[in-house]
């Protein structure tokens, strides 16, 4: 891997439902089990909650990886949320390769209340597999008028040094 | 005249002078040669606009929707692929089955329009058939009060997913490089959601721009934003009418994008054509405690 | 003026390439449109002389999405600053249309109108030299002739350069200083010649728009947009594809504490177009959308400016996707 890879830090957003994942990532924490501090956690009531729009919004405003974690099929909190996530999601991940993204970088993982070191597991080795492949460019949805910014930066380091 | 034609003015003048229906909406030939676009007609007299030739492709059913509120009935003529869109809309409870007269049209195919308006009328012969009919499966309706004709042999029997699957053998970057340069195409004029008989939702995320969803600005991040959205709303619902397709103004292949979930659906969740019975829920209303799992 | 042959195409955008950004229609992903010469080359798109481009060349002087200003918030302040211009070199279209040229004199009228000159619209046109072509070879679906475009001599006001197509050449008249200069550019390729400008084909489409808007001022109420109305799907593609369809929206986008006012193109045909705060839409449906439309076009434009706001291009006639046809309409309002 090139040395830009070396020093990069991905941004992964994971949306982690509130009754399994979410007490699955607190467990970890409670066991001070370390895992990479490029997880952003977003608590959901339900993985069912988690729309394909906010996977696509995620890759649009700069994160590198998203993972979508819920209870186990069976232990959903409202019965069913989780088998209509499971149909969703086997379909959106197939639709995101069709569209040229990284398969890498999306995942749907089951992950339940007890499984903190299994949390540790899948952060740390997402964030290793999005690290090796390097940022996210696909997708972006960037201010389209950076020069502008470029040439405020500029002025201001240039005041600074004076 | 066409015969088919002939029936098709004979019941509707039969229909509206009885009173059974209060409009008949059909197709009336357009501008040019290769158009043949949507007419409602309210009295017997106007019967004779009506017309059948191989650009009937524009899709009635979704017209039923500005007629949702009226107190008559309206009789529509469908081909296949309309009929489909019917239970569509039946489906999706958008409208009453009471309230419409389905008059149904056994489809020979239709051809392609915007590859006839590259050449001249008395090439017509040459002209292929639109890219979704080349493929049909239902061309007889499958839902009717009252057929004209008899019902043709479907020019297929499996699904089309060739141009699918050569899209799959590609690498993630060619795939990208191939949908970034048809996104960049788009100009969101929206006529693929507004063709689209799945596309029935009275409030769009996409006419709402205060819902932050997706701004005015169009680059090809938000219009694949809208494409795949769009698609992911109509996956499992799609009737596979290609309206979309035959709309954009851009030469976007939308069907593309809708053939492959229809592919995943019936290779994950068992085969599914949508709109064919509107008893069984659609493939993302319902689940199977036995669905494939992936994610462990 | 300067005639060249036009197996001598190549040659002629190359060496105006080298001074100006040279914009042609052509082809690329089944698509035509208005795109730089230098994209053309690269993905090897054909350039297309024949028929209009599906797009129309508005975008290069109202583009479908453009910055306005760029924010930011800073110690609590609200910064504000002009976006750097994005034209580096003057550029150069060609070939543009009659009919095209004249929907530029429409979005002139109203960007660059006394009462208000639009700054960023300014710049472009002032930057851009127009080639326009006068065309032999009229589509099934023109009527410029009918909408009142000189079809031999090109709006003056926004054409820079003559051309005639004389079948095998390109005749080359230079009708403002900028025009001059971009002769003066390809003058070597051919030679200065005296030629007579050739006789215009018959258009099929032929309508009449004597005393229409007059006409039409007082027909807001009648039955004739009930039969229209049926056919739209309500989607905005007429007013994307139009030469003179300028309606715009302002819009911000804000990441984080930065942001870009955006100006966009909007449509009539949309829902959300005319929706008031507090959720009133003075025109609710596609009968008041539709009516709006070719009353924007054939009346009030008129009103305002004294030309029509529709150029003949026939674009919309082609691509509206249940073919809502304005010439049907004008024969029929006249036949009211």
């Amino acid at each position: 891997m090139s040395s830009v890879n070396e020093n990069f830090e991905p941004k992964i957003l994971v949306f982690a439902c509130n009754w399994c994942t979410y007490a699955g990532a607190d467990l970890a924490g409670l066991s001070r089990l370390q895992y990479p501090p490029n997880v952003r956690i977003l608590r959901v009531p339900c993985s069912g909650r988690v729309n394909p729009q906010f996977v696509l919004r995620a890759f649009q405003r700069g994160i590198d990886g998203v993972l979508v974690c819920g209870c186990h099929p069976g232990d959903c909190h409202y019965t069913s949320g989780n088998y209509y996530t499971r149909r969703r999601y086997l379909l959106m991940k197939r639709m995101l390769e069709f569209m040229g993204t990284d398969p890498e970088r999306f995942q749907t993982r089951w992950i339940s209340g007890s499984e903190g070191p299994k949390f540790q597991e899948v952060i740390t080795e997402a964030t290793g597999i999005i690290k090796a492949i390097g940022p996210n460019r696909k997708m972006r949805d960037d201010l389209t008028i950076q020069a502008a910014f470029a040439q405020r930066d500029a002025e201001e380091e240039e005041g600074e040094a004076k | 005249m066409n015969p088919i034609a002939q029936e098709m003015q004979n019941i509707a003048k039969e229909l509206l002078t009885s009173g059974e229906v209060t409009a008949v909406i059909g197709w009336e030939k357009g501008t040019f040669w290769y158009q043949s676009t949507p007419v409602m007609i309210t009295s017997a007299e106007e019967a004779d606009k009506l017309i059948w030739d191989e650009f009937c492709q524009p899709n009635l059913s979704k017209y039923l929707l500005d007629y949702r509120l009226n107190e008559g009935k309206v009789a529509i003529f469908v081909k296949g692929c309309d009929a489909r869109a019917f239970n569509r809309l039946l489906q999706d409870n958008q409208i009453e089955r009471q309230k419409a007269y389905l008059i149904g049209i056994p489809c020979p195919g239709m051809k392609d329009h915007k590859q006839a308006a590259l050449v001249e009328e008395s090439a017509k012969d040459s002209v292929p058939l639109a890219k979704v009919c080349q493929s049909c499966r239902y061309p007889n309706p499958v839902v009717y009060d009252r057929l004209i004709g008899s019902e043709v042999t479907p020019r297929a029997t499996e699904p089309d997913f060739s141009d699918v699957m050569a899209l799959e053998a590609m690498t993630p970057d060619e795939r990208y490089a191939f949908w970034q340069e048809q996104h960049t195409k788009c100009i969101r004029c929206y006529a693929c959601r507004n063709a689209c008989p799945a596309c029935n939702c009275r409030n769009c995320i996409f006419s709402d721009s205060k819902s932050g969803w997706i701004s005015k600005d169009v680059n090809t991040s938000e219009n694949q934003f809208y494409a795949i959205t769009r698609a992911t709303h109509v996956a499992g619902r799609c009737v596979e009418c290609g309206q979309c397709e035959m709309v954009c103004p851009s030469n976007i292949p939308i069907m593309l994008m809708n053939k492959k979930y229809i592919k995943d659906i019936n290779d994950l969740f068992g085969k599914y054509d949508a709109g064919i019975d509107i008893d069984t829920p659609t493939p993302l209303g319902h689940y199977k405690l036995d669905d494939p799992e992936e994610f462990m | 003026m300067i005639v060249i042959d036009k197996n001598k195409l190549t040659d002629l955008l190359d060496a105006l390439n080298q001074s100006y950004q040279v914009i042609v229609p052509a082809k690329s992903a089944d698509l035509t449109q208005f795109m730089p010469y230098d994209a053309v080359k690269e993905k090897n798109a054909e350039i297309i002389l024949n028929e209009n481009t599906v797009l129309s060349p508005k975008w290069l002087f109202l583009p479908q999405s453009e910055g306005m200003y760029a924010f930011w918030a800073k110690n609590k302040k609200l910064e504000i600053v002009d976006l750097p211009s994005d034209l580096e070199k003057m550029r150069i279209v060609f070939p543009v249309r009659h009919c095209d040229v004249q929907g530029i004199a429409c979005l002139d009228k109203v960007f660059l109108d006394e009462r208000h000159v639009d700054g960023q619209y300014l710049e472009k046109r002032e930057k851009t030299v127009v080639m326009a072509l006068m065309c032999n070879n009229p589509k099934d679906s023109c009527f410029c002739a009918s909408m009142g475009v000189d079809r031999a001599h090109a709006n003056n006001t926004v054409a820079d350069v003559q051309v005639y197509d004389l079948g095998s050449e390109y005749a080359f008249e230079a009708l403002s200083d900028k025009g001059q200069q971009a002769v003066e550019a390809i003058k070597a390729l051919g030679s200065e010649k005296t030629v007579a400008v050739p006789e215009v084909k018959e258009q099929k489409i032929k309508v009449n728009i004597e005393g229409l808007p007059e006409k039409l001022s007082g027909m807001f109420y009648d039955s004739i947009w009930d039969s229209f109305m049926f056919k739209c799907i309500g989607c905005g593609t007429c007013a994307f594809i139009c030469p003179t369809c300028y309606c715009f929206d302002i819009n911000n986008k804000i990441r984080g504490e930065e942001g870009v006012k955006l100006r966009t193109w909007d449509s009539c045909m949309f829902d959300e177009y005319m929706l008031m705060a507090g959720g009133h839409n003075p025109r609710p449906g596609k009968k008041e959308r539709v009516r709006n439309r070719f009353l924007h076009k054939l009346e009030y434009f008129y009103e305002n400016y004294q030309m029509m706001l529709c150029t003949g291009c026939g674009r919309c006639l082609r691509k509206c996707p249940m073919n809502v046809d304005i010439v049907k309409f004008i024969n029929q309002a006249n036949a009211k």
